[in-house]
């Protein structure tokens, strides 16, 4: 127990920070920062994040002022303050966005065979409903590993696939930049909505989202972007060029925010959509997009002054990207086996490595769903409670992965130990349920 | 202001050991308030004990040794044991219970998962709750189909129990003569003519109860309430916010609500962002999906469905990464009112204090309680201010002076009195309501009398332009 570990006003080693001092360098002497046990190896900075010392101790005093600072969030991803809200997290997001449409019969929902298993329970929900209206659901099949090019191609080819099949339905209510776009609204009939990872979880890969919401212009499609991986991991994110129709993403994840804090963008064009907030609030009248979301940020200006302080976007992106890279390769030299990302496109802070353990060429060859249920409960468990690390595994197109995140607290050597613990595991794992 | 530490020191939390100091001012040094601010106004946001300060702040540093441990492997009993704390009090089962950030969010879980269809009806009434009212909206605010009409019941205060449960009869009866030529044969599972195999239930009547409303902060005769909409074949969505911690004695086994809902961060002492959904078994299936939808949503297509049905509380467990430590802190502040002597302790103390608080405020303003027979109050009493009074609407006040006086109220109460009750304009006239808490005593009831009789006279002055 972290004893006597108390918020201070007072910068002391340590604790807090001395902004007029330079920080230690990346890695292992980064780690006082943050407020992981100190012998644990974590290299699963991705799914929940990891709040550093000085933001959970600001958030402790009792007179800690609740900013709101949209202006920060906004600058960082390209878009105007009054196109971002705050909500508690992106399942929520999400959520917002899906449950607003007025869905018709007809209507077709896309998500990809590899969203995060909450975000499609929202897509088959609403295609659930015992009676009408509801849409209809189909998923664009994603193997992985994967190239850039070939996940465009899988894209845009089953697509058009979809529209074929679905050829009887008058697909005219496209958003307002695709070609076709009428404001006469009884011309409006059906839609396709495409739920499009910006980050993939399992695997963790980036997406070339960006050419895929162009594609989703050009057919007609609205796009909402899911990208809870992005902020504080993604360089670069231009929202007002890659003009998605919706766009959301954590910021307790990569950004250093405190547990729950997720952006919801939504442009102007596409607010009349964005008709109530979830929960409906006390500012509905039909409309006022951003009154009806007034929460919270979150000590996101204490996470931006870190992060600036750490060195700023750029260093964080340098260090973490490369230890990303070469813990993956040092990672899969001690299981021996290979890294997903063979040229390095789906990889930013989040590599993945196949693991030991017997590949199916077809599906339920050697896996039932119960015993790959029973493959992830051992590895939790052993991981976590034995070895006193962690990275996220699953089992994806016939073999098992893993999913590591490299943080700035983070090492090689981290990768190393995970190794060792990925092989007793796997070891284990075949031992006792394959004997 | 105290700055928590992870370990309190002498008197900053509670010895379990020692007796508790009694009720009233000697109990401020265990709540985080200002010293200076005499808070009667506990009902609108709640205010956390010290005890639960630091049990919060613990748990976030321990959240933090290792995130995947805390999600992953110790999240879900912890939680399993305050869902069934909260259970317990309420004369519920423990799964029939589950945890959501909010009432409001409770409420649209309800009246979000109903299937509605062209023809549904969905009541509320005039003194619902601002969000409430605006879900309500919503849902009937479709642009197209289907879309529940709206309804209310008008509620003028001050109505005695058996008015209100006159006017509530009323409505139902005439809003199925008004819809004579719809059938409403989608009724709950213990009114009469329900058939669990029915094929097409047609439509559906779903009131929203009040079980105490907020602006006036009345206690509703609300089983009795439940009880007739059962007898009419009406599905009700109680909505009792404030209920928790200052209704005593709650037994949902016996009222038999179709949905119950409270906030846990008002009068139960938990940190905000914690409140109780129920639904009772025989209900469940109408919860489908939580919101957000769950890891753990269930399609009715698929063969788990049979085994699990909606998997409600499993769907509720876990919706997206957020604080939890809200939802895994109620058995301390279960503990800290059990230290301080028990609900019924707490009831009695606070009921008392807020039928005498509220007859003394009168005198010192020189008006009336709300609660003339004493039906209405839990422990919370509505005065009315010495403001003008209006026959018709209109007749002495602009919308814009209302709103005026509301924000001027709002301000010198709370920076220069430092104190504060919710004020509200009601049929007519201005009152304010008033929470009777364990740290609060006569005088203080006093003192909020003196302030309203000042800003009242000069927000008459200032805002009314009248010389008083």
């Amino acid at each position: 127990m972290t004893q006597g570990l108390g918020p201070e006003l007072e910068h002391t080693p340590g604790r807090s920070y001395d902004p007029t001092q330079k920080p230690p360098p990346f890695g292992r002497q980064l780690k006082q920062y943050f407020a992981l046990d100190k012998e644990y190896v974590n290299l699963n900075h991705g799914s929940y994040g990891s709040l550093p010392l000085p933001l959970l101790q600001e958030s402790s005093k009792l007179a800690f002022e609740i900013e709101r600072n949209p202006t920060i969030v906004a600058k960082l991803i390209g878009s105007d303050v009054d196109e971002v809200v705050f909500v508690p997290n992106a399942s929520h997001a999400a959520n917002k966005v899906l449950r607003n449409f007025e869905w018709r019969d007809g209507d077709l929902v896309i998500g990809p065979s590899t969203t995060y298993g909450q975000a499609f329970n929202v897509l088959k929900y609403l295609s659930d409903r015992s009676e009408q209206p509801k849409p209809t659901l189909v998923s664009i099949q994603y193997n992985f590993p994967l190239t850039d090019a070939e996940i465009i191609e899988t894209f845009r080819t089953q697509l058009r696939q979809y529209k074929r099949e679905h050829a009887g339905t008058q697909f005219t209510d496209v958003p307002s930049l695709s070609p076709g776009f009428t404001a006469d609204v009884s011309a409006r009939k059906n839609k396709i909505v495409a739920v499009i990872d910006g980050f993939t979880a399992n695997p963790g890969a980036l997406m070339p989202w960006r050419e895929l919401v162009r594609i989703c212009h050009e057919e007609g499609v609205w796009a909402l972007i899911d990208a809870a991986h992005s902020i504080g991991q993604e360089p670069n994110i231009n929202l007002r060029e890659a003009q998605p129709d919706f766009w959301l993403s954590s910021c307790h994840k990569w950004f250093f925010a405190k547990r729950g804090c997720a952006v919801l963008y939504v442009p102007e064009r596409n607010q009349h959509l964005m008709k109530s907030s979830i929960p409906t609030s006390h500012e509905y009248t039909g409309t006022n997009f951003a009154k009806q979301h007034e929460l919270p940020s979150h000590t996101h200006e204490s996470a931006l002054a870190l992060r600036e302080w750490l060195g700023g976007e750029q260093t964080i992106y340098d260090y973490c990207h490369t230890l990303a890279l070469e813990g993956a390769q040092r990672l899969a030299q001690v299981l021996s086996t290979k890294v997903m990302d063979e040229n390095g496109e789906l990889t930013v802070y989040m590599p993945n490595v196949q693991l030991p353990l017997p590949i199916e060429k077809q599906p339920g060859q050697v896996y039932s769903p119960e015993l790959i249920a029973e493959i992830n409960a051992l590895f939790t468990r052993q991981l976590l409670l034995e070895w006193n690390t962690y990275t996220t595994h699953y089992f994806h197109n016939g073999a098992w992965w893993c999913r590591c995140s490299a943080q700035v607290y983070n090492e090689l050597s981290d990768f190393e130990y995970l190794g060792k613990a990925l092989v007793a595991t796997c070891e284990n794992v075949v031992e006792k349920l394959f004997s | 202001m105290p700055i928590p530490k992870l370990s309190p020191t002498p008197g900053e939390s509670y010895d379990a050991s020692q007796k508790p100091p009694p009720f009233g001012h000697p109990l401020k040094q265990y709540f985080a308030l200002d010293d200076d601010y005499v808070n009667l106004n506990h009902g609108s946001y709640g205010s956390l004990p010290l005890p639960l300060i630091f049990a919060v702040n613990k748990w976030n540093y321990e959240i933090e040794r290792n995130p995947d441990v805390f999600h992953r492997l110790t999240y879900q009993s912890l939680l399993d044991k305050s869902r069934a704390a909260v259970a317990k009090l309420i004369g519920a089962e423990t799964d029939e219970v589950v945890l959501v950030p909010n009432a409001t969010h409770a409420l649209n879980i309800v009246l979000r998962n109903f299937e509605w269809r062209e023809g549904d009806l969905l009541i509320g009434a005039s003194t619902t709750y601002g969000a409430v009212g605006n879900t309500i909206r919503y849902l009937a605010d479709r642009s197209e189909q289907p879309r529940p009409a709206m309804v209310n019941i008008e509620y003028n205060f001050p109505l005695t129990h058996a008015q209100i449960i006159d006017l509530f009869r009323a409505k139902i009866r005439e809003v199925k003569h008004t819809y004579a030529n719809v059938q409403f044969t989608d009724v709950p599972p213990l009114s009469a003519g329900f058939d669990k195999n029915a094929v097409d239930k047609k439509n559906k009547i779903v009131m929203v109860i009040d079980s105490i409303t907020a602006n006036p902060g009345a206690l509703m005769p609300w089983q009795e309430m439940c009880r007739i909409a059962r007898e009419e074949g009406v599905w009700t969505v109680v909505d009792g916010a404030h209920s928790i911690g200052q209704e005593y004695n709650i037994n949902l086994s016996e009222a038999k609500p179709d949905f119950w809902l409270s906030n846990c961060h008002k009068w139960l002492y938990a940190k905000r962002g914690c409140a109780v959904l129920y639904a009772p078994k025989r209900n469940q299936y109408i919860i489908k999906s939580s919101i957000p939808t769950s890891y753990e949503y269930v399609s009715p297509s698929s063969p788990a469905f049979k085994e699990k049905g909606t998997n409600f509380v499993m769907q509720h467990e876990w919706t997206g990464t957020m604080d939890e430590t809200q939802f895994i802190t109620v058995p301390d502040a279960l503990a800290f009112r059990e230290w301080l002597g028990g609900e019924k302790a707490i009831y009695d103390y606070c009921h008392q204090l807020a039928m005498d608080g509220g007859k003394k405020l009168a005198e010192v303003v020189g008006t009336r309680v709300l609660d003339e027979d004493g039906e209405l109050t839990a422990t919370m009493s509505n005065v009315q201010l010495p403001l003008p009074v209006e026959k018709k609407r209109g007749e002495v006040y602009t919308t814009e002076q209302l709103y005026q006086i509301n924000n001027f109220l709002k301000e010198k109460l709370l920076k220069e009195w430092k104190t504060y009750a919710a004020h509200y304009w009601h049929n007519g006239a201005w009152w304010c309501r008033c929470s009777a808490q364990v740290f609060n005593e006569l005088s203080d009831f006093e003192y909020l009398g003196k302030a309203f009789n000042a800003v009242c006279k000069e927000a008459e002055e200032t805002i009314l332009k009248k010389s008083v």
